[in-house]
């Protein structure tokens, strides 16, 4: 009797043991081949004129609403000579005077250390003449945000631009107020309640 | 008292195995629920905890674990702490059988099957604690061998699982072994026990070492991941079990059920004797290299002796804890011990309450504190935890206290099939 | 009455009144069980799931999540890539100690809105100090403050993970592009990879997550961000339903510095290895043996 026993009790065990699937597999990443973009700021298209538009969004204006209109000052050597527009700039950029960045002429530009013109759009390439270390990490995105895929065979990448985060004039990034403080009950020693 | 002697005379022919086997069941069931008031009355009162207990199980699955006092930082508390201490409760009621087998110790025979019993009603108390502290019971099913996934010889909760139940199992055949061969009025064979009995001896070794190894082996916990672990879980396991064991040697004397001389008494207070003081010496060589070299690493026993951060909740436990067990050494060394019964039980209360807090509380909570992050997360348990808790303890006393009932009757002779032999008034269940 | 008859009577008495204490008490317990889905119960593990199996389980996901919150989801089950094995590289001097990547955490993975919950934890540590006893969790003030470095902490996807060794039903395991998952039908709730884990990375549902209909991220994997039932450990998934489609993790994306590097170790033009091959990284509690593949650096 006991050998029927004992018989059933393995055929139910192995019945009820199951093998492992195959493990399903997708190829490998493909060559990448979307492009890594990178964001141009409203900061390097125009400033802000203070004002709102009907639905509460800031006015901003091109630089060439005005500078196509009227020529432009010479580049001044110290922040008290702007006016208009360009008034109230905080300046905390080393001693940098600001003709070393900024080109004189009709529309706004800035040039490299050895006088070749650069748009504003392309202000990265002043950053990289001095701070190397941190061009070379923003290249490899080691450095600044970015928004996308990690695989550029599937989609591309969005990069933050330098002044996304660094203001020109005064580049050192800006304190926050840190979000979602833990409320776990290690922290609060209570059991959790709704909100 | 009031269970009169059945009739030894057989009235009538032997049944067939089954049949006989579960006249047998019934037998005991019918002996469960049958006795004085004062059985009553006790049964009644534990029954009541272990409802209360139900109760609260009940809504901890409504609304989950949050109605402990468990966080992130603190995930295992008093279900956890009860288990671990109830393994050494089980594991420590082999110490009967040791000297009973290995050292032919006569006396220890007599008594030997109360041991067995209160093994087989703590591993029952661990499996409901280890059932009440999962997230879902209901998946209980996952851990089976063969049915589930059981991830053996790798995840040591694996080798518990194991080693638990198959300590259970031996037991409960020694146990009913003994019993039915009791009730039948025969001999019991030497070949069908013998064998189990030694391997259970091995077997309850293994058990709270295999617990001890599921802490020990967690690097990332400093407070654990020491080799002195199951040295001192074996230590306080044979201490508690003995100490528990000599109470209950004591109220099954006063109750007049067995009678039994002093031997098995004094061999146990000798075990009790050496491992409170061995808990002791490895207490302070825990201490000593924690606070000596100290560092990162002593921040777990700085917060469960002295505080830490100012947050010091289990510095009066553990102080406590250890008030008691060199109160209990000292008593159990004086003279007078050996003659006041009362000095006796004074030390093995002092000791099993002294252990119960050291390696519930004080084990579990400070492998804990502070966390993998260094952060001080204090604990102590809900009423819901404490109801529950009491409602395991209760239901496994009244394990105990039916297999106790019915296994010393059978044992005695008190209660035999109608179709058991006659069995000589000396005979020995060698 | 007579004697016997008496203690049959007070008998009966006894075991009417024990069943009806047992059937009040036991009330919450049936309850319980009789809203268990037997479906749920009787699921095998995801390694044994046929791909029609799986199919039937997301289907009943889906449903269950719109009758549970009210949300229409999409349940999907995304397997590795062959050739890729994922790191994360987290640059201390640029981390701020915003938190914005717990964050996006917190959205990103369907938490429980009440505790915050989220599977990275900031410490606010001291400059020239590595020790953790010195960190703060619960800061609450301007960042960065001066003298302070921030160093987020969530799981590592150890190589020789503890919490995979622990689990005694195999419910969490290393999958092949070393994302370290948990099946979340399978886990019994046990908290032994809670308690085995170095890194404080693994959290349990001490009860069902509180979300509001309309903050739940709809498009979930059934490995990591789906809505995790009560009584069951869940952890970080490096955003697997994100990342194993080529996309970037929510964390990373967040952070406003680009403190967070990710990708694949095994392309060398990829950011991660940038960093492995040019920055001094280190890994928390090494001496432990857990080879993490979440990598610490600074830039100074």
């Amino acid at each position: 009797m006991t050998w029927l026993r004992v018989i059933a009790a393995s055929l139910l065990l192995v019945a009820a043991c199951r093998a492992d699937q195959a493990p399903r597999r997708r190829p490998p990443p493909g060559p990448p081949t979307f492009a890594v973009e990178i964001h141009v700021p409203e900061r390097l298209t125009g400033v802000a004129t203070g004002d709102v538009d009907d639905l509460g969004r800031p006015v901003r204006a091109s630089c060439v609403s005005c500078h196509s209109l009227r020529d432009a000052a010479p580049i001044p050597t110290s922040m008290a000579a702007l006016d208009e527009f360009h008034q109230g700039i905080q300046y905390a950029h080393g001693e940098l005077p600001c003709a070393s960045c900024h080109l004189a002429g009709p529309t706004p530009a800035l040039h490299r250390a050895d006088g070749t013109r650069v748009d504003l759009r392309d202000a990265i390439t002043l950053c990289r003449q001095c701070h190397g270390p941190q061009a070379t990490d923003y290249d490899h995105g080691a450095h600044g945000g970015m928004n996308g895929h990690w695989d550029r065979s599937v989609g591309g990448q969005t990069r933050n631009h330098c002044v996304d985060c660094h203001d020109p004039h005064a580049p050192r990034f800006q304190p926050s107020w840190p979000v979602l403080p833990p409320r776990d009950r290690g922290i609060t020693g209570a059991a959790p309640r709704s909100k | 008292m009031s269970d009169p002697v059945e009739t030894i005379t057989p009235a009538a022919p032997p049944l067939p195995p089954a049949l006989s086997y579960l006249r047998f069941l019934a037998t005991a069931l019918r002996r469960s629920f049958s006795g004085s008031w004062r059985f009553y009355a006790w049964m009644t009162v534990l029954t009541a905890i272990a409802l209360v207990g139900l109760n609260g199980w009940g809504h901890q699955l409504q609304s989950g674990m949050q109605v402990t006092r468990l966080s992130d930082h603190v995930s295992w508390g008093l279900y956890i702490a009860n288990f671990t201490f109830g393994v050494g409760l089980a594991a420590g009621a082999v110490m009967m059988v040791i000297p009973a087998y290995l050292y032919d110790d006569h006396d220890m025979h007599d008594v030997v099957i109360i041991g067995e019993l209160l093994a087989i009603a703590a591993i029952a108390v661990c499996i409901g604690f280890i059932v009440v502290d999962m997230g879902r019971p209901d998946r209980l099913w996952h851990i089976l061998p063969g049915i589930g996934r059981f991830h053996w010889p790798v995840s040591m909760l694996t080798w518990d699982v194991l080693v638990l139940n198959g300590y259970l199992l031996i037991n409960l055949h020694i146990a009913g072994y003994l019993m039915y061969q009791r009730y039948r009025g025969r001999q019991p064979r030497k070949r069908w026990y013998l064998p189990f009995v030694f391997l259970s001896i091995g077997w309850a070794i293994s058990i709270h070492t295999v617990t001890a190894f599921l802490y020990q082996g967690l690097g990332g916990r400093p407070f654990w991941n020491t080799a002195l672990l199951a040295p001192r879980f074996l230590a306080t396991a044979f201490i508690s079990g003995p100490a528990f064991v000599i109470v209950l040697l004591h109220i099954i004397r006063w109750s007049g059920r067995l009678t039994f001389g002093d031997g098995p008494i004094r061999t146990l207070t000798s075990i009790m004797r050496v491992t409170v003081l061995l808990n002791l010496f490895m207490l302070m060589s825990e201490l000593f290299t924690a606070l000596y070299s100290g560092g990162a690493h002593a921040a777990a026993v700085k917060y469960l002796f002295f505080g830490l951060h100012g947050k010091h909740a289990l510095v009066p436990y553990i102080w406590t804890a250890v008030a008691l067990n060199v109160a209990s050494a000292v008593l159990l060394f004086l003279p007078r011990t050996r003659v006041d019964r009362r000095w006796l039980l004074a030390a093995c209360g002092c000791a099993f309450v002294g252990v119960y807090l050291e390696k519930g509380m004080g084990l579990i909570i400070p492998g804990f504190v502070p966390s993998t992050l260094h952060e001080v997360v204090e604990y102590t348990p809900s009423i819901t935890e404490w109801k529950v808790t009491a409602g395991i303890w209760a239901l496994g006393l009244l394990i105990l206290t039916v297999a106790l009932k019915v296994g010393l009757a059978m044992w005695t002779g008190r209660v035999r099939a109608p179709d058991a032999l006659p069995v000589a008034a000396d005979a020995d269940a060698e | 009455m007579s004697g016997p008859s008496r203690r049959v009577a007070l008998k009966v008495v006894g075991a009417t009144l024990g069943a009806g204490a047992f059937a009040y008490a036991g009330q919450p317990v049936a309850q319980w069980a009789a809203g268990i889905d037997v479906d749920q119960v009787l699921q095998r593990h995801y390694k044994e799931l046929t791909p029609e199996e799986l199919a039937q389980i997301l289907r009943r996901i889906e449903v269950e999540t719109q009758k549970k919150y009210g949300v229409e989801v999409h349940v999907e089950d995304i397997p590795p890539q062959d050739g890729v094995s994922f790191g994360y590289a987290l640059n201390l001097t640029r981390c701020i100690g915003c938190r914005k990547c717990a964050e996006a955490c917190h959205h990103e993975n369907n938490h429980d809105r009440p505790t915050n919950n989220s599977y990275i934890r900031v410490l606010e540590m001291q400059q020239g100090s590595f020790a953790m006893e010195h960190g703060t969790v619960d800061y609450d003030h301007a960042v960065p403050a001066p003298g302070k470095y921030y160093m987020p902490v969530q799981c590592h996807q150890c190589d020789n993970a503890p919490c995979v060794k622990v689990c005694p039903v195999e419910a969490t395991w290393k999958e092949r592009d070393g994302i370290v998952v948990v099946d979340y039908n399978w886990c019994i709730g046990c908290r032994y990879c809670e308690a085995a884990c170095p890194y404080h990375a693994r959290r349990f549902n001490w009860r069902a997550p509180e979300i509001p209909a309309d903050e739940i991220n709809p498009n979930q994997g059934y490995l990591s961000n789906r809505i995790r039932p009560q009584g069951v450990v869940e952890k970080c998934t490096f955003c697997l339903h994100r990342t194993r489609k080529g996309l970037l993790p929510a964390c990373l994306e967040a952070c406003p510095t680009g403190a967070r590097v990710f990708g694949n170790l095994l392309d060398p033009t990829s950011e991660i290895r940038y960093v492995l091959e040019h920055k001094r990284v280190y890994v928390l509690k090494e001496e432990l043996g857990t080879r993490p593949r979440f990598f610490y650096f600074f830039d100074k």
